[in-house]
């Protein structure tokens, strides 16, 4: 198992103007770092600048020791799972998957086992030549998982991925992510405005922690 | 002021309904001049062209004088305004029609767009015109003429004589000064086009080539040439440009402030194209009587007195008096060109092609 | 899908609407002209030599229309910046511009080098047409989830590649769309071909012209504009087939962003060049309005001192405010026709089976040339039996049927790319279908039909061809007092000209920003 470490030093999110004070974490590997707070103090935002989509104000964002603070999103290896799945309309369900395999040089055949092996660690096995549009809600969120960690990540970004589904589900997928983490030992960054949620996905795992925005 | 005669009218209005059902029964009954008051509280439609304009006071003269209502009808520019009434032939969209030239009249005339009628008032027109009323189907309103435009100003900077023949244009001392119209896509090119048919023969086609090899530029409308290219319109670089004999003076009445003695512009006089304007009543109304007035009323001293400075062509009303800026800087050409409408209709779309071959257009 | 029972039925209003001012008018035309002889025109090769110029011709300007029309699509349609609305009408603008104007205009700017042939023809129709690339894709593309380019991109994809694979193919049928209606336009293009083209770029639309109004060879005539209405249903069809691709997701319109970081400047380049590009031709306009033979004027503009007819009530050219407020009701009663005959039509598509066919058919008017129909109006409804001139709507309708394509073009994407879940989420909430219908589609229905309404209008504002028919002739609309005064001599008349223009221009502008608003606002 390599794992891999994110570090975030006195860094300041924010468009404008400065979102809160400078935050400092390390999230070591295969642990979740679930992060609280009332809406609009910028718990999206500060994964949206971990991601890089956003640029920070100050500080710095370290992946395994490396500043990648102005590095563009797409070499930071950071994986982002939504409130909403996100898929991609125009493809099929293992297209979706296979997206970030086939972004870092995997042949067509490659990608396509890639996905179908994550999609089966989903429980959609069988479902890969589905149009996103058949899938249910719950389905939907889990392709978004699958396509998340097909992408080999560094770091995985949870913005509130289970609000919108239902408490049995919601914690089913929870566990799916837990032991994911801990398996792979990339570090999560979880944001979430139920502090019920932020304790069970920290609690059940050993290295995990709290932020409250 | 009107409302009692068109009172009475009303009363009138059945025993003329069944007239004109009568009248249009026997086709080759000329409809006769109305008396007026048979016909108040009618409304006739007069079908026009873009570029129809008279007085709103002498239209309400017509209407002041006869109690009929004149209702102006727009049918596009002249050559689709034509083509709309050949294939309305016999069911027409108004009453009567103004403003048929003498290229298209043929054609027109060919499809039975007409119904004939002579207005007593045609004795008045210019001799040369009244002959051209192809057995009293039409009537002679305007004429006018595409000349050659000088800006004299530009000369007279530059210290050149103008050209004063058609010859002159191809000689290489004007060179690069001349622009016209595509005839096909504008009224005045085609009329030059057709005025060197007129003058050359078989020779027009050497002409072109010649004016090719001096440099003549074309545009594909009058205003596009005029604003666009002409020295004296809007700045370009061509101060030899093909538009009206009229321009001259319209460049006056239409100045900006305080309108200048005399024009900048003057027309060269040799090579002109002479273009009339036809009225007709359109056969298959069903206000023949009402459209004799307004024929009649076309050809009023009136009207005619207003058609220079409206339309910016002479009227064909022998001896009504012009305008001034007309009598001083409208040549009246004695010896324009002219082709019979017989032979444009059978030539015209040769001549569009060879010209379109010798231009590389 | 649930539709309710009145949705399969509404076809019928449209499809009447269609049947009574465009297929009767123009079988009875045609029946009119067409002899057995007729036939023998079909060999003459120039037709087929005119139309392959043209398709030459099309596929440079649509070419061009998409290269500025897709990144203002983008800039204008999505990111949320000070006199956003404003830059988005002043790209509709050219759209709605009389081409007699932007002809003018554009070769004053271009200068006498370029004074005709092909480049400035693809120029003038980039012009033109880039606010259809505008529209139809900016229609599209707010409803893609900007979050897909951030999704992508934290899945290793840079932007360049995120918009390759994720937007582009979202956009593809949006984009397909506005390309053959830019096609259409430009491949059926008659002002400005006239007056900037030269022997090698002419349409066909040109070549009907000139066999109608200068020839009278009605038959010729009817050849060249099968033909033309051959190639126009053709490229139609595809254009429906590549819409029929849209994938039904549920997608909604999204707010509008704030440029972040390279964004910004992305945003201030677009605008600053959509400022250049559509005010360079309207400015040597306004130059031309104040400007005279002997310098600086401004007595061009006291033609709208008040109502009186141009030229101190001398002539029947009519007075400019009255002609405004003439072409501004045709253009209210037409965004009103045009969105509901083209809303009904778009819907239909949606419910039926034979969907395409009919998006198909309503799309027909855009191959026919605005004069003919005009022609073919006036014949029909223009004389007595059926004499509709008196009501003032002959020219609406003209109108509404060469909006209506646009319309259902702007509104059948947006509508099927709406989430028809919706509709049966409400109908198991107990909604009966009506109401099940209107909470799926309802709050998408009413912004794209505000939007496609004012598109119509303002049409309706530019539109010559049809008008110059069936407008009175002492009842001009703004667009024919322009063409009227253009056609005169004298320095004052172009003067007035440009000025008409000018405030044609605004209006155009105020039009679409309202609508844009009113929009925005539902």
């Amino acid at each position: 198992m390599n794992g891999h470490t994110l570090t975030c030093e006195n860094l300041t999110i924010g468009y404008e103007s400065a979102l809160g004070e400078p935050v400092t974490f390390t999230v070591p590997p295969g642990s979740v770092l679930a992060v609280v707070g009332p809406s609009g103090c910028g718990k999206s935002t500060l994964l949206s600048t971990i991601a890089g989509v956003i640029p920070a104000r100050s500080g710095r964002v370290l992946i395994d020791g490396v500043d990648v603070t102005q590095m563009p999103t797409h070499a930071r290896k950071v994986a982002m799972v939504f409130q909403e799945p996100l898929l991609f309309p125009t493809m099929t369900v293992r297209d979706n998957v296979a997206y970030g395999p086939r972004r870092s040089g995997a042949s067509a055949s490659e990608a396509r086992s890639t996905a179908d092996e994550l999609l089966s660690w989903v429980d959609l096995a069988g479902l890969g030549d589905r149009n996103i549009d058949q899938l249910s809600g719950g389905q939907a969120q889990r392709v978004s998982l699958a396509r998340a960690l097909a992408s080999d990540p560094a770091v995985v970004c949870l913005d509130e991925p289970f609000s919108a589904l239902d408490a049995p589900l919601r914690s089913r997928l929870a566990a799916d992510v837990l032991a994911l983490v801990r398996r792979t030992g990339i570090p999560a960054v979880h944001v979430t405005h139920d502090p019920d949620e932020a304790e069970t996905m920290t609690l059940n795992n050993s290295s995990g922690s709290i932020l409250s925005l | 002021m009107k409302r009692i005669p068109a009172v009475l009218g009303t009363g009138c209005l059945t025993s003329v309904l069944v007239l004109a059902a009568c009248s249009s029964g026997a086709s080759d009954t000329e409809p006769e001049a109305a008396s007026t008051a048979d016909l108040a509280g009618q409304t006739v439609q007069l079908l026009t062209h873009d570029s129809f304009a008279l007085s709103d006071d002498v239209i309400a003269d017509f209407e002041a004088s006869t109690g009929v209502t004149l209702e102006l009808v727009s049918g596009g520019d002249a050559g689709s305004m034509v083509a709309g009434a050949i294939l309305a032939a016999g069911a027409p969209t108004a009453d009567v029609i103004f403003g048929v030239d003498n290229t298209l009249v043929t054609r027109a005339l060919d499809a039975d767009v007409f119904e004939a009628y002579t207005s007593t008032e045609a004795q008045a027109l210019r001799p040369e015109l009244a002959e051209r009323s192809f057995d009293g189907r039409v009537t002679p309103i305007d004429f006018g003429d595409v000349c050659i435009n000088i800006d004299d100003t530009w000369f007279a900077a530059e210290g050149i004589a103008p050209p004063t023949t058609l010859d002159d244009l191809a000689d290489p001392q004007y060179r690069d000064l001349l622009v016209v119209q595509d005839p096909g896509t504008s009224s005045p090119g085609l009329a030059f086009a057709l005025s060197t048919v007129s003058r050359y023969g078989d020779g027009w086609v050497d002409y072109w080539q010649r004016l090719r090899e001096n440099g003549v530029k074309v545009a594909g409308s009058w205003s596009d040439a005029y604003y666009g290219d002409f020295t004296f319109g809007g700045g370009g670089d061509r101060p030899i440009v093909v538009s009206y004999a009229t321009s001259p003076p319209a460049e006056i009445v239409y100045a900006e402030g305080e309108p200048p003695e005399v024009p900048s512009t003057s027309v060269m006089t040799d090579g002109c194209y002479r273009q009339v304007e036809y009225a007709g009543i359109l056969a298959g109304t069903n206000q023949p009587e009402a459209a004799t007035l307004v024929i009649d009323w076309l050809l009023s001293p009136g009207v005619q007195a207003d058609i220079p400075l409206n339309m910016f062509v002479f009227p064909a009303r022998d001896g009504t008096a012009l305008p001034e800026v007309f009598e001083r800087f409208a040549p009246q050409v004695p010896d324009a060109e002219e082709l019979s409408s017989e032979y444009i209709a059978d030539n015209i779309d040769e001549i569009l092609s060879e010209w379109g071959a010798v231009m590389g257009r | 899908m649930t539709a309710p029972t009145w949705l399969r039925w509404a076809w019928i209003a449209p499809a009447g609407f269609l049947l009574a001012f465009m297929v009767v008018p123009l079988v009875s035309l045609a029946g009119q002209v067409l002899s057995p002889g007729t036939i023998e025109y079909v060999s003459d090769s120039l037709p087929w030599r005119v139309a392959g110029l043209a398709t030459v011709q099309a596929l440079a300007s649509t070419a061009v229309s998409l290269v500025v029309g897709l990144p203002m699509a983008n800039v204008l349609t999505r990111y949320r910046f000070p006199g956003r609305r404003w830059a988005l009408a002043l790209a509709t603008v050219p759209f709605v511009l009389p081409t007699v104007v932007v002809a003018l205009a554009f070769r004053s700017l271009v200068g006498s080098d370029l004074g005709s042939g092909f480049l400035i023809v693809v120029l003038a129709h980039a012009y033109l047409n880039m606010a259809v690339v505008v529209r139809i894709v900016g229609a599209r593309w707010s409803t893609i989830d900007p979050r897909l380019d951030i999704a992508a991109r934290t899945l290793g994809a840079s932007r360049w590649t995120a918009f390759r694979t994720v937007t582009l193919p979202a956009l593809g049928p949006a984009i397909a769309s506005a390309a053959a209606i830019v096609f259409v336009f430009s491949f059926t293009s008659l002002g400005i071909v006239l007056l900037l083209g030269d022997s090698n770029t002419r349409t066909l639309e040109s070549l009907v012209l000139r066999q109608t109004s200068i020839l009278l060879n009605f038959q010729a005539a009817a050849v060249s504009a099968a033909i033309q209405a051959i190639v126009v249903g053709s490229v139609l069809w595809w254009a429906a087939r590549t819409r029929n691709a849209i994938p039904r997701g549920a997608l909604r319109t999204f707010r509008l962003r704030r440029p972040l970081g390279s964004a910004r400047w992305a945003v201030g380049i677009v605008v600053a060049a959509t400022v250049v590009i559509v005010l360079a031709p309207v400015s040597s306009l306004v130059w031309s309005s104040v400007r005279s033979s002997s310098g600086f004027t401004m007595s061009w503009w006291a033609i709208f001192a008040g109502f009186e007819t141009i030229d101190a009530g001398s002539t029947r050219i009519g007075s400019p405010l009255s002609a405004m407020a003439r072409s501004l009701s045709f253009a209210l009663v037409t965004g009103l026709v045009a969105a509901t005959v083209g809303g009904l039509a778009a819907m239909s598509v949606l419910a039926h089976r034979l969907g395409r066919a009919f998006a198909l058919a309503t799309a027909l008017p855009l191959g026919i040339s605005a004069a003919t129909l005009g022609l073919a109006t006036m014949l029909a409804y223009g004389r007595p039996p059926v004499d509709l001139r008196a009501t003032g709507l002959l020219i609406p309708i003209a109108h509404a049927l060469i909006a209506v394509p646009l319309v259902v073009a702007v509104a059948t994407p947006t509508l099927r790319s709406t989430d028809a879940r919706l509709v049966t989420v409400a109908a198991t909430l107990g909604a009966r279908p009506s109401r099940a219908w209107w909470t799926g589609y309802g709050p998408t229905l009413r912004t794209v039909m505000i939007a496609a309404g004012g598109l119509a209008c303002a049409v309706s504002l530019g539109e010559f061809g049809a008008a110059s028919f069936l407008a009175r002739a002492d009842g001009p609309t703004v667009p024919l007092v322009i063409a009227r005064l253009l056609g005169r001599p004298g320095e004052a008349s172009f003067g007035a000209a440009a000025a008409m223009a000018v405030v044609l221009v605004v209006m155009t502008t105020t039009l679409v920003a309202a609508v844009d608003r009113g929009g925005r606002r539902s």
